[in-house]
């Protein structure tokens, strides 16, 4: 199935910006960006982290269905293009990417093509550190790239829980500060106190035994803002529930926590969420598809409940992975790691439409994709042009934000 | 002291008890407790009266299972393999970790299963998942050359990392990096070229039925390169030549040095420079190593002493094995898995982080309340009875004995006066019941931060 799309124009990598021509960008209806519904304490942006762990295959994602490279070099696993969902003469969507295509149609995605870095690595646990933190190994790294300027941010005394972890899984990197604690909420029903909360608060507030080289001061800290966030939640945890319908599944239902926690009085303006599932090294058809099918709905859903509780002028969805995957398929019926990969961006103010070129199939390095922009001009744009917060020294260096952000 | 100010030399030589670090309770406690899974009151006494030498020689050495042991293990596996459930692994593992008598070998069995990290949920299959385990046990105290040649032929692992064919057109890749990043020499001790060459020497490795075949059919008998080598290698050489690399003693040593002795900060080369050539001349046997950790200044010192964050697992057992405890397996389980230590379903082929990734908001509610609903369990019970039978039998009357009793044996750091009789008098206070005010007391004990650190 095809959209309908109006043509775009990948500007050249210097300028490194996106000409749209025909329709000028659309500006809401005025009663929508009153938000008059909304009981949210602050106007302040939002971000949403969607990260995509393990390596998603960007070939298979935004398929370059005119190149006779893609289809020689994946016999198996390449998308067929009469399957692609099109946006322009050249690239598409993997088919099941629906909501994607959608958000695409209503100008509320953008895709940085070719996102890496110099020297890529290809572990995934050090190229994710290197993700979350902006560091490679070399350097010391104790705190991610959030963790760091949230860190800077918030007031001496303030109670705002300034960042939420939604998820099981161990926090990632990327929050992590010597002394703010984000949150990690797996539910908000199991997000409860346990029975005798009071004498715990109140040994805890003692803060004693200290000076043990960092580790107790960690708990201690970590102890307090568990049972602050836990006071904080308490509020929420009734009602608020969507009018939108999400897909059953995980990621989804995460997302649909945090349009819930958006739309309250917390004014914590960072949210992460981890998929994965992505090192597709064997029989990589079916998990893939069935992973991007859970990104591309989730999101699309998330963006639309946003819009209807009135937040979607203030809330950004950024989706990465900690690679992309080679070009060449194996001979498990599934690919290895790879460099490069595309970025995505989801909101009502997105520079909709693709930014960049798609990376050469043929100039490759160890024969995997080579990038165009480094991340980091990405975490530029997001936290000086989104979040208005200056990026100092976390960035590792100077980078150009990109303009993806209206 | 900052680990560089530690002099490698010192740390590693044999602790002998002096005036300002003497041989008492709180290292006994500990030696049980980072060795093992921590141990009961009488025990605890028990071991002041050897030297710390002595004791540790013991443990390490002298502390066999059983053959009844072994056959109720055995019987045990058997049962719940026909299940063919691996959830239901985690139980009799968890049983195992109580009940054995070789604390160690489990200890370590439990840290190689983090270093080999297979998970269940890919791999599908208890039989497979229980073989590996047992593996793991076989060679946890042994030959790490051994235990290397060993898994790179597990069929769980195999499958795990995609290897279950692995042929001579397109080699996989997936193992010979995991073998090399995580298994035996640490990132960036290796070049992408590395892996490409020695995932050549794997080709025609296979898993059929269940079981390792070599299919030399597969095979790729050419000439590879790697690792400073070339040559025509089978898959057992290029192993031994990956652990013939002068990093692999050291990444071990470190793996070792961060899960027995301290979280932070992470050792360096230097630091277990003494460990790691002791590795290298011992054939890499790692029970005489552990043996040298376990017996050191360094691990006997306020460097070490409450310097782990406990994990999960730590957090069930300990508590279970300090007061004689039996309880559900399958609930201690289950509540592992909400706690982020879900064993036999590592997130990852990385295994478990910990240190501080064992702690957030979620991790921190979560202890406290499987720790509360374990204590309410009916079938939770503390030398065959209850809480109140129990502390009685201890010569436990007031409430605050049995506090004085839990900080003795549970706590690696100071608990304060202060501190205690807060929780001594909120218990008595919300309670009339003693069973109930014992419970409150050992729940809040056990929900406050010092109690996370080992």
């Amino acid at each position: 199935m095809n959209l309908t799309r109006r043509k775009l124009i990948a500007s050249s990598l210097a300028s490194a910006s996106m000409i749209t021509i025909g329709s000028s960008s659309r500006s809401l209806p005025g009663f929508l960006l009153q938000a008059a519904d909304s009981n949210a304490k602050s106007d302040e942006s939002v971000l949403v982290v969607v990260q995509l762990s393990g390596g998603n295959d960007g070939l298979n994602t935004v398929v370059p269905f005119t190149e006779p490279v893609y289809y020689n070099q994946r016999p198996d696993l390449a998308i067929p293009k009469a399957n692609v969902l099109s946006i322009d003469d050249s690239l598409g969507f993997h088919p099941v990417m629906q909501g994607f295509a959608d958000l695409m149609e209503d100008d509320k995605l953008a895709v940085v093509q070719g996102v890496g870095y110099p020297n890529p690595n290809r572990s995934h646990f050090e190229s994710m550190d290197i993700w979350h933190t902006c560091r490679r190994k070399s350097d010391v790294r104790e705190e991610g790239w959030l963790g760091n300027v949230m860190t800077h941010q918030i007031q001496e005394g303030s109670t705002d829980i300034p960042g939420i972890h939604l998820g099981a899984e161990k926090q990632p990197l990327a929050l992590a500060s010597r002394s703010l604690r984000i949150a990690s909420v797996k539910s908000l029903d199991q997000f409860k106190l346990p029975a005798d909360s009071k004498t715990l608060s109140s040994v805890v507030a003692k803060g004693e035994g200290g000076g043990n080289g960092g580790l107790l001061d960690f708990v201690q800290s970590s102890t307090q803002a568990a049972i602050r966030t836990s006071e904080q939640l308490e509020e929420i945890r009734s009602g608020n529930t969507s009018a939108v319908t999400y897909p059953n599944s995980a990621l989804a239902k995460k997302l649909e926590t945090a349009a819930q926690l958006i739309d309250s009085p917390l004014a914590t303006r960072v949210y992460y969420v981890t998929i994965d599932g992505f090192d597709t090294h064997a029989k990589q058809a079916d998990a893939h598809a069935s992973l991007l099918r859970q990104v591309s709905s989730s999101i699309k859903a998330f963006v639309d409940d946003i819009t209807h509780r009135g937040h979607d002028r203030r809330v950004m969805v950024m989706c990465f992975s900690e690679f992309g995957r080679r070009l060449k398929e194996n001979a498990s019926d599934g690919t290895d790691h790879g460099a490069a990969a595309p970025m995505f961006f989801a909101g009502s103010r997105v520079k909709a439409g693709f930014h960049g070129k798609h990376p050469s199939l043929t100039d490759l390095q160890q024969g995997d994709l080579k990038h165009q922009f480094d991340f980091r001009q990405l975490y530029a744009s997001v936290l000086e042009h989104w979040m208005k917060w200056p990026a100092a020294d976390v960035l590792g260096g100077q980078f150009k934000p990109l303009d993806v952000f209206v | 002291m900052s680990q560089k100010q530690i002099d490698p030399t010192w740390a590693w030589q044999p602790y002998a008890p002096s005036a300002d670090q003497p041989w008492n309770l709180r290292r006994v406690a500990h030696l049980y407790r980072r060795l093992g899974f921590g141990t009961d009151w009488e025990t605890l006494n028990a071991g002041l009266s050897s030297t710390p030498e002595q004791l540790v020689n013991d443990l390490v050495f002298a502390s066999p299972e059983s053959d009844s042991f072994q056959s109720e293990m055995k019987a045990m596996s058997r049962a719940l393999v026909a299940t063919g459930n691996p959830r239901d692994l985690a139980s009799a593992w968890l049983y195992r970790m109580i009940n054995t008598t070789n604390q160690l070998q489990e200890k370590t069995t439990l840290f190689w299963h983090g270093h080999f990290a297979t998970g269940a949920q890919k791999v599908q299959d208890a039989f497979m998942m229980q073989q590996q385990n047992e593996l793991l046990r076989k060679h946890a105290l042994g030959d790490f050359n051994e235990m290397v040649q060993d898994i790179s032929k597990d069929p769980a692992m195999l499958l795990y990392l995609d290897s279950a064919s692995n042929r001579k057109t397109h080699p996989n890749e997936n193992y010979a990096r995991e073998l090399m990043e995580l298994f035996c020499l640490g990132e960036g001790n290796y070049t992408e070229q590395d892996i490409r060459e020695l995932a050549k020497c794997f080709t025609g490795w296979e898993v059929r039925n269940r079981r390792f075949r070599f299919n030399k059919y597969q095979f790729d008998t050419g000439s590879k390169s790697f690792l400073g080598t070339t040559g025509e290698m089978t898959g057992e050489q290029a192993v031994n030549h990956v652990l013939n690399q002068p990093t692999a003693p050291v990444f071990i040593a470190q793996k070792l040095m961060r899960f027995f002795v301290m979280d932070e900060p992470q050792a360096t080369a230097e630091l277990v420079a003494p460990l790691a050539l002791q590795l290298r001349k011992d054939n890499f046997n790692v029970g005489n190593t552990l043996k040298t950790i376990l017996g050191s200044n360094l691990f006997f010192s306020d460097l070490a002493i409450g310097m782990k964050v406990r994990s999960p697992v730590e957090l069930v057992t300990t508590l279970m094995r300090s007061l004689n405890g039996t309880s559900s397996m399958d609930l201690l389980a289950s509540g592992l898995h909400d706690l982020g230590h879900s064993i036999f379903f590592p997130p990852s082929v990385k295994g478990w982080d910990g240190g501080r990734t064992w702690i957030n908001s979620s991790t921190l509610l979560g202890r406290a309340n499987l720790i509360h609903r374990v204590l309410r369990s009916e079938n939770t019970q503390f030398g065959g009875g209850t809480l109140a039978e129990y502390t009685d039998k201890h010569g436990l009357s007031s409430l605050t004995d049995v506090a004085d009793r839990l900080i003795q044996q549970l706590f690696a750091v100071p608990i304060s006066n202060d501190i205690r009789d807060e929780i001594v008098s909120s218990s008595s206070e919300q309670f009339s019941q003693r069973e109930e005010q014992l419970r409150s007391l050992i729940h809040t004990f056990t929900s406050i931060p010092q109690f996370q650190l080992s």
